[in-house]
């Protein structure tokens, strides 16, 4: 592998790849705005420049001020180049640290602040942003333009998901790339030139492509901001956890950036992984986290409609493991969840074996709009990951189960999870059976038809795993812990299994995935 | 060189401490001379160092942190924009703040945010100052010169955004001395292409 000096540091690359992209794999980072290891190369920040101190020297002429002379003199100073457009070459000797660069750095961190309206106390982005890191980093002096900054359009909107402030803006123009790349909708350009530079929307068009939210991800300032996420919270007192998009069967890696404060999710961000999502994720992936604390269903309850009652959680599964006490194992329907991870799934399947039900279905959420970017059709994160828990077998949709309580063949029902495609008026004939117990996150048809509701855990809180549309199984931890008296289900699954003395064969996480692992080979 | 020891002998007491009367008799002379002259001598003479709280009070040090106020703008709106920096400073977390934004055709539209709530904990609050050091604004003052109003109550202690609006400095403004460059005033220099530069 050839290899390149950077500050006294070897990196190898590979031919073709820039000085940028080989340092940024080490995981060293020359100071830029305008480059993302994602998007094109536009070079226009100018905050990279190197100086290659290899090879034959380019001089530019300047005038330097001569304090004795009193005057300007004729002098020279290095070319230097912006490595993020700089070709790596063999035996190169790069410096990002050297007086002329360090000089190049402050320059142009104050030229980009010149007409910056410095408004960080309102700004969404103040506690993240690269022009406060790199303030501090490299330039550390005051302004010495002392004229009114020009002003530009504030509060623009683009469309329903971002708002637009052209005087915070740096034209770096990743936003530009963004919609242009990842999004392939050449929706936001570039008008006017200098200090007058802003971004515009293309006439008669809003930012409303399914990836919008990306624009404000990759803003290296405030210019861009979320009007989801627009004074909601200060990003200083935000913690973050890795997670698993629960939007689709892509399984786009995130950080979840929740304030252990209050215990409230904020955002997701996008978490690289170049084999799924590369540095991305789609607008409705990003506000799956809203479904965190909307609809949740924390009480244990008995009975249906008006006639519901809360109960503990100890009686909840006495009482749901006394209505599946005594049920012929033919009659008994067990419905996993393509919403739930691979874990509560096999753990569910191991008891639906104990109880010898044979009768497994799949609830699952209706397919939305796919795209050959991120989006997969199936809305489902974990539908492999069910699937590989039942063994591999085919299993029935939920929509056949109301015919087969009507016709008879089901005469109790264990359902995982909340999200069905069928409605509460095609799971009516449920009602009709006494014996209906519901494990479930949130509130939902499959609840809402169950004599008995159990609350499990939802995916920000719980260890599991999902298997993407890919076959890849992805494992995420919690983000936050469940509320009192609410377990995982597979946990949950394991005290009713112990209700109904049955044993499921694991007693803990590391027991059930090791089983997981079994299940996987005996698949193949 | 050797070193020096020089033994201090502890105090003893006198035969008269020991016998204790006649010190008894000192004291209780001394207290009752400050009685009869407090309460029967010429009033430039009796030496007194209390008030008689809560009738009469001393004034406050000028710097001392009273009570929280919120300074207004002339218009009456609050100065505060919600950037949330006092609550980050403040060491008890007492202060709560939930950002908004202006309404689309009001001035300060996409200049500036305001707190929808703002609310400060008084009996968590310790009268450290961070928050008043912290605000960019000039938004938060305790120049009220007034301690906390005494009651039973614990809600009473919950300051919310129109108290601490209604709570005059010292010199009674709900103003501040910093003057404000006011968005839409004729002398800023606009918010937009047309109307700026």
């Amino acid at each position: 592998m050839p290899k390149f000096t950077l500050d006294g540091k070897e990196i190898g690359f590979e031919p073709g790849e820039t000085v940028m992209q080989a340092a940024w794999r080490e995981g060293i980072e020359i100071p830029h705005y305008c480059w993302h290891p994602g998007l094109s190369i536009a070079a226009n920040c100018r905050m990279c420049l190197v100086h290659i101190e290899s090879g034959r020297q380019m001089a530019m002429p300047q005038l330097v001020f001569d304090e004795a002379a009193g005057e300007y003199v004729p002098a020279t100073k290095s070319k230097l180049q912006p490595a993020c457009q700089l070709e790596a070459a063999d035996g190169m000797v790069i410096s990002s640290t050297n007086d002329e660069v360090k000089t190049a750095q402050a320059s142009v961190q104050e030229f980009l602040l010149l007409n910056h309206p410095v408004d960080c106390p309102i700004c969404d982005q103040a506690g993240e942003c690269k022009l406060q890191d790199y303030y501090y980093e490299h330039q550390g002096t005051l302004k010495r333009k002392l004229t009114e900054p020009v002003h530009k359009p504030k509060g623009v909107r683009f469309g329903p998901t971002i708002v637009y402030d052209a005087e915070r803006c740096i034209m770096c123009t990743r936003c530009i790339r963004v919609c242009d790349e990842v999004a392939k909708d050449h929706v936001l350009d570039m008008r006017e030139r200098g200090n007058r530079n802003e971004i515009i929307l293309a006439p008669g068009r809003e930012l409303d492509h399914k990836y919008t939210l990306m624009t404000e991800h990759v803003c290296p300032v405030g210019a861009l901001t979320s009007q989801d996420f627009r004074f909601k919270a200060r990003v200083w007192f935000l913690k973050s956890a890795p997670s698993v998009c629960t939007g689709c069967a892509t399984g786009c890696n995130s950080h979840a950036d929740y304030d252990p404060r209050n215990g409230k999710i904020y955002r997701l961000r996008p978490r690289d992984n170049a084999d799924v999502n590369k540095f991305w994720m789609c607008d409705d992936g990003m506000m799956t986290y809203t479904r965190h604390d909307t609809d949740r269903l924390l009480m244990p309850s008995v009975g249906r409609g008006d006639a519901r009652l809360p109960v503990g959680e100890d009686e909840a599964l006495i009482l749901g493991a006394e209505k599946l006490k005594g049920v012929d194992g033919d009659k008994l329907a067990v419905v996993l969840s393509a919403q739930h991870s691979t874990e509560d799934n096999l753990a569910l399947a191991k008891l639906a074996a104990a109880l010898g039900a044979e009768q497994l279905y799949l609830a699952a959420l209706p397919s939305w709009e796919g795209d050959d970017i991120l989006r997969n059709e199936d809305h489902n994160p974990n539908r492999a990951g069910a699937t590989l828990a039942a063994g591999g077998a085919a299993l029935k949709s939920v929509a056949e189960l109301p015919a087969d309580v009507q016709s008879g063949s089901v005469e109790a029902v264990l359902a995982l999870g909340w999200a069905t495609e069928e409605t509460l008026e095609q799971l009516a004939p449920l009602l009709a059976l006494d014996r209906v117990v519901s494990l479930t996150s949130h509130v939902g048809a499959l609840p809402a038809v169950a004599s008995v509701a159990i609350p499990v855990a939802d995916a920000f809180e719980l260890d599991g795993s999902f298997v993407n549309a890919k076959g890849m199984s992805q494992s995420f931890g919690p983000v936050l812990p469940a509320p009192a008296g609410v377990e995982p289900a597979w946990k949950t699954i394991l005290n009713l299994a112990r209700q109904l003395g049955k044993d499921l064969g694991f007693e803990s996480l590391e027991s059930l995935r090791q089983g997981l692992v079994d299940a996987a080979e005996a698949a193949q | 060189m050797a070193i020096e020891i020089k033994v201090i002998k502890k105090p003893g007491r006198t035969v008269a401490e020991q016998v204790y009367l006649p010190e008894i008799a000192k004291g209780l002379g001394f207290t009752m001379g400050r009685f009869f002259k407090n309460t029967f001598g010429p009033k430039a003479k009796k030496e007194i160092a209390t008030v008689k709280y809560p009738e009469e009070t001393v004034e406050y040090p000028e710097r001392f942190r009273g009570i929280h106020r919120l300074t207004q703008r002339t218009d009456g709106s609050p100065r505060c924009v919600a950037c949330l920096c006092c609550s980050t400073a403040c060491p008890a977390q007492c202060i709560h703040i939930e950002p908004a934004e202006y309404e689309p055709d009001d001035p300060r539209y996409g200049y500036e945010r305001f707190p929808a709530v703002f609310t400060i904990d008084e009996l968590r609050c310790i009268f450290c100052g961070y928050c008043v050091e912290a605000c960019p604004c000039d938004a938060i003052r305790m120049d009220t010169g007034m301690h906390m109003p005494p009651s039973t109550r614990r809600e009473h202690f919950i300051y919310d955004k129109d108290t601490l609006l209604s709570i005059p400095g010292r010199d009674g403004s709900y103003l501040t001395a910093n003057p404000r460059h006011e968005p839409g005033d004729p002398s800023h220099p606009g918010v937009d292409r047309e109307r700026g530069h």
